[in-house]
């Protein structure tokens, strides 16, 4: 079997450990090598944080530069930052177009640079990458919480993981308290929805 | 779903973060008790323990501190129960005076401490490598490369532990505690010994004076010797090695990931003999040997120190004086930081002589760099420090003209980011509570300065400090940032929190009755969601002499939202017919939950991000924020 390579970047406070560890779960479950790198250093709430999954022959917990198969951005600034030295050249960058300013930004040191502008730079990585607004959709799942699901939930749609959307969501039913898998099952499909809809070149 | 940490279910496989897979480790050793203190990359470890220790029947604390942690464990060490401790690298500085000694008297029950070092500091003041602390001690230190490994080798560590009544290093780096992967279980191990303390190994009346005090170095030095040998044989050292390779690695502890892989890349794995070192102290000196008399030239990688090959360099003298060394050393590896896949990949592909095609994207990297922001680390929407740092900046300008009148000596937490823009508010940063012993020497020779310091710092290590500066007769202004919690490494209860790590109500300590306890001349309390009154509470902290120390308390914002759910703090947000632009709240106060709407040229409030505090309520002097329901 051949590795995937996921990187997934966000902030402090996005959920993207959840998202990572179901990933991993499923993978164990299915009785598959996994290695998740977490790089979260002294990430407070809005700290950038990024998580590196392997599945498949994988030792180091850092995947190399320019070699991950999918991007799975929560935000959009961070998604390009990581997408520009981590996705491989045609890799998939499945990116949140929500953007959360940093204290630079708040204070006026420095400006949000536009969606067109950051994703320009994505684009000479590689052209398959659909945006959307994954937080919105979480927030019609329920709550903006959720973001974390859609986004796995577009993952899952893409079939860059080696298993699909029935082994996701078997292994939340085990890990996600009852009261909160309905929002999650919801946000899961909206994911998946939103991506089959967008269907970026493959 | 099975807890992965605590089930009996041998064979099964699970995933564990490296630093769970120790507690999964020291459960199958049969742990009696264990003992933290907070730090990033070894607070998982004890989090872990807070959650199961009760149901496992062990005992499990937050100690003071690192040292106190070590004792603690030690004390049941002597009464022939296994104990762990954990802390983060610099912890072991802290809690270095009794691992040595107790390294010198031995130990009983097996005695398992980790040092979870931080190379490239990723949330470190400094990346110290605390192997040298194991072999200037002679401590046996062992280096796990990934969770499986972290559980095997601490299971290991016990039998190490009491075979040679030496207390056990694990050392860990941050991309192995935080690194998540497969692990296969063990046997849980229960060991229901009798707590008795060996008075014939322990006590000065029943051993002697004599026989406990002198010559335990000598003895020391012969333990290490024999597990010297002992190593050569482990299986946690393994030598691949066919003899037809011309190079070869040694690759201890993580950085065996970054070998393996760059192997595998290379298509290399039968041209470069491997050993995979797990014991960094002492080292497997016949193994080493072995390898470096069957190649022409060796890799040491290892983190973040020349450790390894230092003592590499002593051994190819006389196994190998002609094999080239590649490292730290030559300077073919950096000398200080993390490795990462790529330099090992570049270092292991010259010495096979072949070159690897560029991937850099240096241009298209460095073009996002100037683009993106770096995102500046800042303290939490709705934090209590935010306010106490407008506050005391607003409080020195008023009192002394100039804000560079006074030193801002901060200290270990969240409180530390008080130098992040927009306040930008504090001169130095060291180690647990500096803060008040440099303050001290900076009011002898005549500098104004203000010590810094949080709650559970306080406690850590300022105690003393404090209680020096009423002795000395010192004039110090200090300002405790209590959220009365340890925040930054994962709202861990602390002295005054009144509970326990494993969830028990105790008393609470009160920071202030110590105070005035040790004869601080002037305490008050203020909360910091009232500015003014923080403000004045600060002034009149500067405009009066001797020991005088202000408390500014307020519950962290993060844990009291964690306290009131499903319940939700009432939000604020800015009225748009007020708001003028000015942008006052945002340049000044910067919390994450405001912005600014570039079209309407008004503030505004992130819902998702606000908590509620109505601190940029009283920053705002047009009077445009309030809160939703009124």
């Amino acid at each position: 079997m051949e590795t995937t390579r996921i990187v997934i970047a966000g902030v402090g406070g996005q959920g993207t450990l959840l998202a990572t560890r179901l990933i991993a779960e499923t993978a164990i479950k299915l009785r598959l090598h996994v290695r998740i790198g977490e790089t979260y250093g002294m990430a407070q709430r809005g700290g950038p944080v990024m998580g590196h999954i392997q599945i498949g022959e994988a030792y180091s917990p850092q995947i190399r530069p320019g070699e991950a198969d999918a991007l799975l951005g929560f935000e959009l600034a961070e998604a390009t930052r990581r997408g520009v030295t981590y996705l491989r050249r045609g890799g998939l960058a499945i990116v949140n177009s929500k953007k959360i300013p940093p204290v630079e930004v708040i204070i006026g040191m420095r400006k949000y640079p536009s969606e067109k502008d950051l994703l320009k730079l994505l684009n000479q990585i590689s052209n398959k990458i659909a945006v959307f607004d994954a937080t919105g959709l979480a927030e019609k799942a329920g709550d903006p919480i959720a973001t974390n699901i859609v986004m796995l939930g577009a993952l899952v749609a893409s079939n860059v993981l080696p298993f699909g959307e029935n082994e996701i969501i078997a292994v939340m039913k085990d890990s996600i308290p009852d009261r909160f898998l309905d929002l999650n099952t919801r946000a899961l499909k909206f994911g998946a929805d939103a991506f089959k809809k967008l269907r970026p070149i493959t | 779903m099975i807890d992965p940490v605590t089930s009996d279910s041998p064979g099964v496989t699970v995933l564990l973060m490296g630093n769970e897979a120790i507690v999964r480790g020291a459960l199958e050793a049969g742990i009696k008790i264990a003992a933290s203190y907070p730090g990033t990359p070894a607070s998982e470890i004890g989090n872990t323990l807070a959650e199961i220790a009760k149901e496992m029947g062990i005992h499990f604390e937050w100690s003071t501190n690192e040292k106190v942690a070590f004792e603690v464990a030690y004390g049941a060490s002597m009464c022939n129960q296994r104990g762990l401790v954990s802390m983060k690298h610099v912890g072991l500085n802290v809690a270095l005076d009794i691992m040595e000694m107790a390294a010198l008297r031995g130990v009983k029950g097996g005695l398992v401490f980790v040092s979870a070092d931080d190379p490239s500091q990723h949330s470190s003041g400094q990346e110290q490598d605390q192997r040298w602390l194991a072999k200037q001690n002679c401590v046996p230190a062992l280096e796990p490369s990934d969770p499986q490994d972290a559980k095997d080798f601490t299971v290991y560590a016990y039998e190490l532990s009491e075979k040679y009544k030496l207390p056990v290093m694990l050392r860990m780096v941050t991309r192995v505690s935080h690194m998540r992967s497969n692990v296969k279980l063990g046997k849980l191990q229960k060991l229901n010994r009798e707590a008795k303390f060996d008075f014939d190994q322990f006590s000065y009346v029943v051993a002697g004076f004599n026989k406990l005090f002198y010559g335990r170095e000598k003895e020391a030095n012969e333990k290490i010797a024999k597990i010297k040998e002992e190593f050569d044989t482990s299986p946690l050292n393994t030598l691949t090695m066919t003899g037809r390779e011309k190079v070869g690695v040694i690759a201890t502890g993580q950085t065996y990931n970054y070998v393996m892989d760059t192997l595998i890349k290379l298509g290399a794995k039968e041209k470069v003999a491997v050993l995979k070192l797990g014991t960094s102290n002492p080292l497997p000196e016949g193994l080493i040997s072995k390898l470096l008399k069957g190649v022409d030239k060796v890799l040491i990688t290892e983190e973040p120190d020349p450790f390894v090959e230092l003592h590499v360099k002593a051994l190819a003298k006389d196994a190998n004086p002609g094999v080239k060394l590649y490292g730290r050393i030559n300077g073919k590896l950096p000398g200080e930081g993390e490795l990462m896949p790529v330099i090992v990949d570049e270092v292991i592909a010259e010495m096979l002589g072949e070159k690897l095609p560029p991937t850099q994207r240096g241009e298209l990297e460095n073009e996002a760099k100037d683009m993106i922001f770096g995102r500046m680390l800042t303290v939490c929407a709705g934090c209590p420090h935010r306010p106490s740092i407008y506050a005391l900046k607003r409080a020195v300008k008023a009192v002394k003209g100039d804000i560079h009148k006074v030193v801002i000596n901060g200290d270990i937490g969240c409180y530390g980011l008080a130098w992040a823009p927009p306040m930008s508010y504090e001169d130095t940063y060291f180690c647990m509570g500096a803060s008040l012993g440099v303050s001290q020497g900076m009011s002898q020779v005549g500098v104004d300065s203000i010590a810094w310091i949080g709650d559970g710092t306080f406690f850590h290590a300022a105690i003393p400090a404090l209680m020096n500066a009423v002795q000395t007769k010192t004039n110090i202004k200090i300002v405790v940032a209590d959220n009365s919690i340890t925040a930054m490494t994962g709202f861990q209860p602390n002295p005054q929190s009144g509970k326990t790590a494993m969830g028990e109500p105790t008393k609470s300590i009160s920071i202030e009755a110590i105070a005035k306890a040790v004869g601080v001349d002037h305490v008050e309390i203020t909360d910091p969601y009232d500015i003014k009154a923080t403000e004045a509470a600060f002034k009149r902290m500067l405009q009066t002499d001797g020991v005088v120390m202000v408390v500014s308390r307020r519950i962290c914002a993060t844990e009291a939202i964690r306290q009131m759910r499903p319940n939700r703090p009432v939000q604020y947000e800015v009225d748009e017919s007020k708001c003028v632009g000015c942008k006052l709240c945002l340049s000044t106060f910067g919390c994450p939950g405001l912005n600014f709407n570039e079209e309407k040229k008004k503030a505004s409030i992130d819902p998702t991000i606000c908590m509620g505090c109505g601190v940029c309520a009283q920053v705002c002097n047009l009077g445009c924020i309030h809160r939703r329901d009124s």
